[in-house]
């Protein structure tokens, strides 16, 4: 009966070697991801500043949240937002990736290149760059602008253009992503599909109707997806090109919870503002995942 | 064996220290002076450097406003703080509560060789809190009203002694824009409209020469005269004679291009008129008075620049960098005539009296401002990057552009500053 | 026939058209950075007149730009090992290896992926504060060693390796880390490639972590420090431009020279295989 312990024992070698392989992942896990899940959780229930220990208050900083005038604001243009970009962000991506397929080696090598460069970027560069491209005083849109409007536009100091600009600019930053899903996708379309539709006499249009469409749709799901997700997460163009401003028309959760934390010091009613954005984001995604499956499906 | 290790351990670092005790002094400064400001405090800095191999500063400036004192909010939190940064007055009552600033004592500052009589009375007011210091003022900055003398000549509105008449009490300035516009003037008064900083300015000037206040007691804005300051203002742009949400450079931008007669900006923009009038890139004779009397009484706007030691419980200062920060900022006192320079007037009095600066142009044409200079509302709602500041931004500055009616922006101002210190 | 070439050449024409405009911002910003500052707010060229690299120069020299190119350099390559080391592991353990809690960590793992990391950013700096790790590059690096999606591309590439390779190499005595860094790991170069690509990027590029964790101008990373410098006089914008320009070369660079491999990874993060 010599068998039984040496197998206990590989097995026990074998949970050993898996703690040791998991080991390191989980210890940063728990202690910069868990813990913070955490912290940010129990915080929200007291009166802490960012730095030190804190009172139990109980529900008071959400009670207090939901007065909050500039809360409801935030939550606002951060939908607002997300609506600006979640769907033209993926229907441009999805132009954009069917003119692409449509090209041959170095000139459709090249031509994406193009399009997803601004990607590859830091966001500091991109605002960098869109700011001065849109400088009221020398910025080279300022003509364009001024023949649509009739006068040259401080863009981010004008509340009607501000959160619409940063749209603008977080489409062309993030746009690359979704042009790559989407050809990989458009790719995997076989060709005999369209050949079989044009023989049968449809147009353009019909096979993308038809074929594309649906073909595409579960990329299509994911890239909303995706896109919403990010969209919802969004801080640094608006800190970097409007720090919330103007009229508080680009003052968007995160900036709040920045604000709260690093400016006023309350570190209880940030993590409260984070939880809400948090369950926001949770909230959605699982919505969105819901909506897009049963359309799917039908 | 560990025994030994510690001796050699604590024996290295009693010699460290002693030889780091003759040895220099670094101490970081943070600062958010830019543009002409920056290029002088600059020089300031490396002549103190090269005249003081015992203390070395090293300077970093940050971005003006909200960013500075949220970054310093940060680094005092956690530790990580200057051991001496520019601050203005204007918010030492929302600073002083939150714990940022160290108090200075008396020891430490006769040690110095500093003391209270040095400095003008309101500035060095302006810088205690219950009776406690907690910086030393630098600087008083104001705003003047920077003039083309060739345009207002042209418009009839020059005295024989080149500066401008005609321009007193609001109906002759209003008949005055005008003219200007009437002469071929494209804007007659360039301001900068799209930013809160730069209309509190103006508001609050105008709000103080009717002698009105800000707040008394727990009212905001109470009485008319905060409506009748801003009325004046949007009917300037509604009017034509000031430009729509423009921006800071772009309005600066409307003057030295000469597009613009007349221009209202702080004080730091001397040097740029300066420099530009030096190459001959200006175009026009140039100069600035103090803000005319429109409203009633004259009272500018002022605030000053302060050099404050950030408060820290987590790493408090040393003394030796107190006594070194300390003798930084009296070395750059008696050096204040070249920050003047830069268009300020200096809060140092030994330097302000002084033949120097009293010859020097144009601060000499305005530096009356000082006598009728009014600050900040001493408030923790107050001050740069603060509340007050804040609703600015928000409905005073649409109300100037016209996407919000004035009345409805003061009520909404008074609700927001009014929850300020709930929120 | 011939409306579908003339429909196929005016498609291209439009798609080189509608290329050009995307990129033009990028252009322009090169552009403006080898143009004298005079000359950039003179008047409109598209072309530089006379190439100015006085911008640059001032970038070395006048700020603390090489300090912040160490730091980014630093910090991404130390991320990116980290991560990939880490993910690989727990994904090789996750994919190879039968262990109590296997099936509830991969679950975690996938959770994880709902979790904003920016809405953890108070609590995390809370956290490098107690450790004495703010403005310093372990507090900029602790945090972001933990990509889920690592994880999970690693243990879908390792259920892929074909069993009787695993089966030779146990038969020959190899321990797990064995098997796992000389046989599971040689055959996954290219993905290891793409994530440690991406994941450079990506840490090269973060903004908001290193903004928050860093207080003093040294410890900067470049991709932070080129907005913290607004101390020129008068006009600047060629200035700007350079530095905007030079944050962005390495990353830019390792793109073009990547490109399979961005793509790649891009497309294995989403999910999507191929």
């Amino acid at each position: 009966m010599g068998w039984l312990p040496m197998r206990s024992k590989s097995k026990n070698n074998k949970t050993l070697t898996a703690i040791l392989l998991i080991a390191p992942f989980i210890v940063c896990y728990l202690v910069v991801f868990a813990y913070p899940v955490y912290k940010m959780f129990a915080m929200s229930f007291t009166d802490a500043p960012l730095i030190g220990e804190g009172d139990w208050v109980g529900l008071e900083n959400y009670v207090r949240m939901f007065q909050h005038k500039l809360f409801y604001t935030s939550v606002y243009n951060t939908l607002y937002f997300v609506g600006l970009t979640v769907v033209p962000n993926t229907l441009i991506g999805l132009g954009i990736a069917m003119m692409i397929v449509r090209l041959n080696g170095m000139v459709q090598a090249g031509i994406l290149i193009l399009f997803f460069m601004p990607y590859i970027l830091p966001v500091t560069v991109v605002t960098q760059i869109w700011q001065w491209v849109l400088d009221q005083q020398f910025g080279v849109a300022q003509p364009l602008i001024e023949a649509v409007t009739g006068k040259r536009i401080s863009v981010f100091r004008d509340p009607l253009w501000a959160m619409p600009m940063v749209a603008l600019v977080t489409i062309w930053w993030t746009n690359g992503f979704n042009v790559l899903l989407f050809i990989s996708a458009l790719r995997n379309i076989p060709q005999d599909y369209y050949e079989a539709a044009s023989l049968d006499g449809a147009s353009r249009f019909q096979q993308f109707r038809r074929i594309t469409w649906p073909l595409l749709w579960p990329v299509t799901a994911l890239v909303l997806t995706l896109q919403l997700i990010l969209q919802l997460k969004i801080f640094d163009q608006i800190y970097l090109m409007t720090q919330g401003g103007p009229f508080n028309s680009t003052y968007v959760l995160l900036q709040l919870v920045y604000r709260e934390a690093f400016g006023r010091n309350q570190g209880g009613y940030a993590s409260a503002v984070a939880v809400a954005l948090f369950v926001l984001i949770v909230i959605v995604s699982v919505l969105q995942y819901q909506l897009l499956k049963a359309r799917g499906k039908s | 064996m560990k025994t030994a290790i510690k001796a050699a351990l604590s024996a290295a670092i009693l010699f460290g220290s002693a030889f780091s005790a003759s040895a220099k002094t670094d101490i970081t400064w943070w600062d958010f002076l830019a543009g002409g400001d920056g290029v002088r405090m600059k020089a300031l800095i490396k002549e103190f450097n090269e005249t003081h191999p015992d203390i070395q500063i090293n300077a970093t400036t940050l971005e003006w406003g909200t960013p500075f004192y949220t970054k310093v909010q940060t680094a005092t939190a956690v530790g990580q703080q200057p051991d001496i940064m520019t601050y203005h007055l204007s918010r030492f009552p929302l600073a002083v509560p939150q714990g940022v600033l160290r108090p200075i004592t008396d020891a430490e500052l006769s040690e110095a060789g500093l003391s209270a009589d040095d400095y003008f009375e309101s500035s060095f007011d302006a810088a205690k809190v219950d009776d406690k210091l907690y910086g030393i003022p630098f600087d008083i900055h104001s705003i003047v009203l920077y003039y083309n003398k060739d345009a207002l000549a042209k418009a009839g509105l020059l005295g024989d002694d080149g500066k401008p008449k005609g321009l007193e009490g609001l109906e002759n300035f209003n008949a005055a824009l005008a003219k200007l516009k009437e002469s071929g003037s494209e804007i007659p008064l360039s301001l900068h409209t799209d930013e809160g900083g730069s209309m509190w300015r103006v508001f609050y000037t105008l709000l103080s020469q009717q002698g009105g206040k800000f707040m008394d007691g727990d009212e905001i804005l109470p009485g008319d005269e905060g409506l009748k300051a801003l009325k004046a203002m949007t009917n300037w742009v509604s009017s034509g004679y000031s430009p729509e949400l423009i921006s800071y450079e772009a309005s600066i931008a409307l003057f030295t291009s000469g597009r613009a007669a007349m221009h209202i900006n702080g004080v730091w923009e001397v040097p740029t008129m300066k420099d530009l009038a030096a190459s001959g890139d200006l175009g026009f004779e140039w100069g600035a008075v103090q803000i005319p009397v429109l409203m009633g009484k004259p009272a500018t706007w002022a605030d000053s620049h302060a050099f404050a030691i950030p408060n820290s419980e987590e790493n408090p200062v040393s003394p030796e960098k107190v006594k070194a920060v300390l003798e930084i900022i009296a070395w750059l006192n008696d050096h204040s005539l070249a920050w003047a320079e830069a268009g300020h007037i200096p809060a140092y009095k030994p330097v302000a009296q002084s033949t120097e600066f009293k010859e020097m142009e144009p601060n000499a044409t305005y530096s009356s401002l000082a006598d009728t200079a009014v600050f900040d509302p001493q408030s923790p709602i107050a001050g740069v990057a603060g509340p007050i500041y804040e609703a600015t931004q928000n409905f005073i500055v649409p109300a100037l552009n016209g996407q919000l009616d004035p009345e409805e922006a003061l009520e909404m101002v008074r609700d927001e500053l009014k929850n300020a210190n709930m929120n | 026939m011939g409306n579908m070439k003339t429909g196929n050449i005016l498609l291209l024409t439009f798609t080189v058209i509608a290329a050009c405009a995307w990129a033009f911002p990028l252009y322009w910003a090169i552009v403006t950075s080898i143009k004298p500052e005079a000359d950039v707010v003179a008047g409109t060229t598209f072309l530089p007149e006379t190439i100015d690299l006085s911008s640059y120069v001032w970038a070395l020299l006048e700020t603390n730009i090489v300090r912040w190119y160490i730091n980014s350099i630093g910090t991404s390559v130390l991320i990116t090992v980290v991560v990939i080391m880490i993910s690989m592991m727990c994904g090789y353990a996750l994919s190879q290896i039968v262990f109590p809690g296997r099936r509830a960590l991969f679950l975690i793992v996938l959770a994880s992926f709902m979790v904003p990391s920016q809405a953890l950013v108070v609590s995390q700096f809370i956290l490098m504060h107690k450790f004495g790790m703010v403005d310093s590059w372990a507090g900029i690096i602790l945090p972001q060693v933990i990509i889920p999606v690592v994880v999970i591309v690693y243990k879908q590439f390792f259920d892929s390796v074909p069993r009787e390779l695993r089966e030779a190499a146990k038969l020959d005595g190899c321990s797990e880390f064995q098997i796992l860094f000389k046989l599971y790991l040689p055959l996954n170069w290219g993905i290891t490639a793409a994530l440690s690509i991406i994941t450079f990027i990506m840490s090269w590029n973060n903004f908001l972590w290193p903004f928050l964790v860093i207080t003093s101008e040294e410890m900067m990373t470049i991709t932070v420090g080129i907005t913290q410098v607004g101390d020129a006089f008068g006009v600047k914008y060629a200035r700007d431009m350079a530095i905007a320009v030079m944050a962005a070369m390495p990353v830019a660079i390792a793109y073009l020279i990547f490109q399979r491999r961005v793509t790649q990874a891009i497309m294995l993060s989403s999910g999507i295989k191929g």
